[in-house]
This record gives C-alpha cells, structure tokens and sequence, in this order.
C-alpha cells in the first residue's frame, strides 16, 4: 500500500523550498526575529536586505539549522524542522548549501580539498568527484588558486571557494550570508550573479545583504528585514500565496 | 592523516610516546620486580641446611641423607660438597675460598615440597625424622614465616599496583593530551558539522584520527621501552646475552607491550573524541 506524501512534502514537490510561519528565535534571553513569515520556491533567488543588526544573519543561522526557531513553523525542502530527528536534520543540512559572511576553512588545506569536503563526506572516491570539483573551481573562477592552501588566498578568493563548496553537495537550497562584504562593487556583483545561475538547475537562493543594489544583478525576488520582522518589497502574485498565512 | 606529523601533531605525537614509554617502562619493572620477588620467597621457603651432630662422620651424613628421603615437606636432600662450600663462601664473604683448605662438611642442603604450609613446623618434622633414624642434628637454616615470610609477595603486590595506577595516571594525560588534536582539529569539526555531518561523523572522524595517532605512539612508545628494558637485562644480569634472553623472557612479561598500543589508543580516541564532541556542540546550535 502506498504511503500518503505528507502536507510537508507534498509542498515541497510544488516547489515551495522553505516556509516560515510565525517564526520567533533569538540567543540567550534576547529574541533576534519576531513573527517572521518567510517564503522561498525552487528557481527563486531571494534578497534579504536590512540595516546591520535587524536579523539577517540570525534569519539565514535558522534557515541553515544551527539556531531553533523558539516558536512558529519552520519546513525546509518538505522537512518540519521542529518535529525531526536530530539525524534526519543533519541529512537535511546536507542539502542546503551555506555561504558564510566568515567562511571557516581547514585552513592547511587546498581550496580544491576544502571545495571536496561535502563530497568527501559522501564517502565518495576522490578519482569519482575530481572533475566535478575542476568544473566549480572554473565555475566560479578560482583557477590556478585551488591548488593553494586556503590560508593565502585572498577575501574574494576565498569567497570563491565557500561558493564552490557550498554548490559541490548539488544543494536544494543556497544560503548566502553577506557574500559580498568586504568586495568591490565588481567582485560582489560577480558573486551574485554566480549565485544566482544556480536558479537555473532549480535551486533556490537566498541572500542576506546590506546592499540593496544587487537586486539589480538579475532577476531577484526582495525581501526587507527590520528589528527582526521581514516583509516582501514588490512580490509578484503566487500560486502558492494564497495557503500562505 | 593529513600533515598528520607536522608540527604540533609531531609534537603531540612524542608526548604520547613517552607517556607510554614510562608507563611500559614502570609496568616492565613492575613485572622484574614481581618475579624476583617470586624467586626470592621459592627460595627462602623451599631451602633447609641441617648439620649433622652424631653419629661423626661419614656414616653420620649418610644416616641423616637416608632419614631426610623419608623425612616429612623434604623434595631432595644431598650433602654439601666442599667446592658448593667454598662457592656459598665466596658469594657470601666475597673473599676467595679454596675448597680444599675447608675442613670435612657435616651439612646437608635439603630441597623442600613447594607450597608448604605456612603453619608447619619444618624445623621440628626434620629434626624428628632425623632422630627417628638415629641421627643427631640441627637445623641451621629453615624457612620461617616470623622472619619476614610473605613480604616478597606484599612488595610485589605494591609493585604491580603501583605501575598500574602510574599507567592510568599517563593514560589520563595522553588523553588530555589528545584532546588538543580536537582541539587543532577544531575547523575541520565546523565545517563538517556546518555541512551537515552528523555528531557521530565528526566526532568519529577526529577520534579515528586520535586513536590511530595514539596506537602508532604506543608501538613506538613501547618499542623504547623494550629496548631499555632488554638494554638493562643485558647489562644487569650476569652471564646474559642475546641468546639467553629469549629462554629468560616468560610471555607474561610482554603483557605491558602488548597491551601498550590498545591502551594509547583508547585513551587518545576517548579524549579527542570528548573534546570534539564539544567542540561539535558549539558548532551545530547556536544561541
């Protein structure tokens, strides 16, 4: 007899990667995001911008299941966050791709090597995911540099290498914490556009800045975050909006 | 093992070995210590020497020789020569004595039963079955439970107790020590655990590596302590050599080799793997 997908799942074959409802979480005694409703679909690139200290990185921290939501609903590529175990979490993690503000490496490490770990993990032959891995170095143009130790590559170079890794495990979901801090204007935009091809292998995006302009590097839903509390800025109309309460 | 031996893991590395290294070496001498002291109390409570008082002479030893074969707790007993005499002198006085200038030997070395029983009179059933077949004499050396009886065992016991808690005392520094290979490890214990591995594989990972770190320094730990020890046989005991050697190892005494690597390696797995669970913890829940 065929089991019956749950709602969870079934929401997450419609596309829907990530919904939040009413969702509260903070550290310690201070609660960071109030009431946050928060939708991302497969193909979508999502930005969330704010002033510094509104939430968005406590948001992607929840989005990427190192903080607990304290209250509220959380599923994540058709996963209630609240209700599953720690070993179906970390499997889920394993599917979202994050790219940190401080992106921590093995430092002694090649970038090729740090970019191989999620595939490593997999317990997968190093000669099976070579050329995976030189594809995403070209990727994301690190070149002759991912053959040097982490340690003495440059702010953008290792930027490249968080992005290379974070899409070697083919995530579902991207999470992108301020991707583009400390980059010239160029840089960052590279960054983002490089982000945002993912949309079309049907990942869905999301990025946390401060800066606003990179809404113009294609097409990308926004999201504004202020003293924890996220709206939408100019969304178009979904199917899925109306069973969003 | 990647740059497994670089730095501060070489360091590490030998840390672990000479903790193991003085534990293998006080668990060897713990084991010399054990079998002296068996030697000794075989000796001391298996040995008699009875002088013959009458009948004189020849045929005064030779009556008591004949009473001792059915004495009571005696093994053997044989006269003692006047070359064993001269031998016993000058191990004991240390100044040359020849057999010849001795005068004629009225005692008897008798090889008792082992495991005798501590309350027997062995002094008086001898002297008894002498008599019984007319013989004369008296015991000049016997064993005797008042006269330090059993302190051999209590100083082995010490011995053995004693190297085992020094080896839990350097098994809880190697594991203390193998906590800062967590430590180092610390990075690569957030980025699997940020890319979704689970408490086991991370902390699996590190312990692995501790573990394995901990194994080879306790071969090679174990293997110092060994040359040391075979080092001081050599030079210790006379009339040893390389070839006696084997014939005067027992393979119990190995116990503290073999076990050496295990032991290392459990302690360093079991403290890395501490560490990097913590250090897990930190890395996986925020807030």
């Amino acid at each position: 007899m065929a089991r019956t997908p749950s709602p969870d799942l079934e929401l997450f074959k419609r596309g829907v990667l990530v919904r939040m409802t009413r969702v509260d979480s903070g550290y310690g005694a201070s609660t960071v995001l109030v009431g946050v409703d928060f939708e991302a679909r497969t193909g979508e690139v999502a930005l969330i911008t704010g002033p510094a200290a509104a939430g968005k990185t406590t948001l992607t921290h929840v989005l990427r299941l190192a903080l607990p939501p304290r209250s509220g609903r959380l599923v994540i590529l058709g996963v209630d966050v609240g209700r599953a175990s720690p070993r179906s979490l970390a499997s889920l993690k394993r599917r979202i791709g994050y790219v940190a503000e401080n992106p921590v490496f093995v430092e002694q490490w090649s970038a090729f090597d740090n970019i191989a770990m999620p595939l490593k993990m997999g317990a997968r032959k190093a000669r099976d995911y070579v050329d995976d891995v030189r594809e995403l170095v070209d990727f994301v143009g690190l070149g002759e540099a991912a053959d040097l130790p982490v340690e003495k590559l440059s702010g953008a170079e290792r930027r490249r290498t968080a992005i290379a890794r974070a899409l070697a495990g083919k995530p579902d979901l991207i999470l992108a914490d301020d991707p583009t801090a400390n980059m010239s204007p160029a840089d960052g935009r590279r960054i983002v556009r490089l982000l945002s091809e993912m949309r079309r292998v049907g990942a869905g995006v999301i990025i946390a800045s401060q800066d606003e302009s990179l809404a113009e590097c294609g097409p990308i839903l926004r999201w504004r975050i202020e003293h924890g509390r996220i709206s939408p800025v100019d969304h178009p109309a979904t199917e899925d909006a109306e069973a969003f309460e | 093992m990647r740059n497994a031996l670089s730095g501060v893991e070489r360091a590490l590395f030998w840390t672990l070995a000479f903790a193991v290294f003085a534990a293998v070496a006080a668990g060897l001498a713990a084991r010399a210590v054990d079998r002296l002291a068996a030697n000794y109390e075989t000796e001391r409570t298996n040995y008699a020497i009875v002088r013959v008082l009458a009948p004189e002479g020849r045929e005064g030893v030779a009556a008591a020789e004949a009473a001792l074969a059915l004495a009571p707790h005696v093994s053997s007993a044989a006269p003692m020569t006047a070359g064993r005499a001269a031998a016993l002198l000058r191990q004991w006085g240390g100044s040359e004595v020849r057999a010849q200038d001795l005068p004629p030997l009225r005692l008897i070395e008798i090889e008792l039963e082992p495991a005798l029983d501590p309350t027997a009179d062995i002094n008086g059933d001898i002297v008894a079955a002498l008599a019984q077949g007319g013989v004369t004499a008296d015991v000049v050396q016997a064993p005797d439970a008042a006269g330090g009886g059993g302190l051999a065992g209590r100083v082995a016991a010490a011995a053995l107790w004693g190297a085992g808690l020094f080896a839990l005392v350097m098994a809880i520094i190697i594991s203390l020590a193998a906590r800062s290979l967590a430590a180092r490890r610390r990075e690569l214990v957030t980025v699997m655990t940020d890319l979704g591995a689970t408490h086991d594989q991370a902390v699996g990972r590190i312990g692995d590596e501790a573990a394995l770190l901990g194994f080879y320094a306790g071969i090679a730990g174990g293997a110092m302590a060994g040359f040391a020890g075979l080092s001081i046989m050599l030079l210790a005991i006379p009339g040893a050599s390389v070839e006696t050697l084997p014939s005067m190892i027992l393979p119990m005494d190995l116990a503290p080799l073999i076990a050496a690597p295990i032991v290392a390696a459990l302690a360093a797995g079991v403290g890395a793997r501490s560490a990097a669970s913590y250090f897990h913890g930190q890395a996986a829940r925020l807030g």
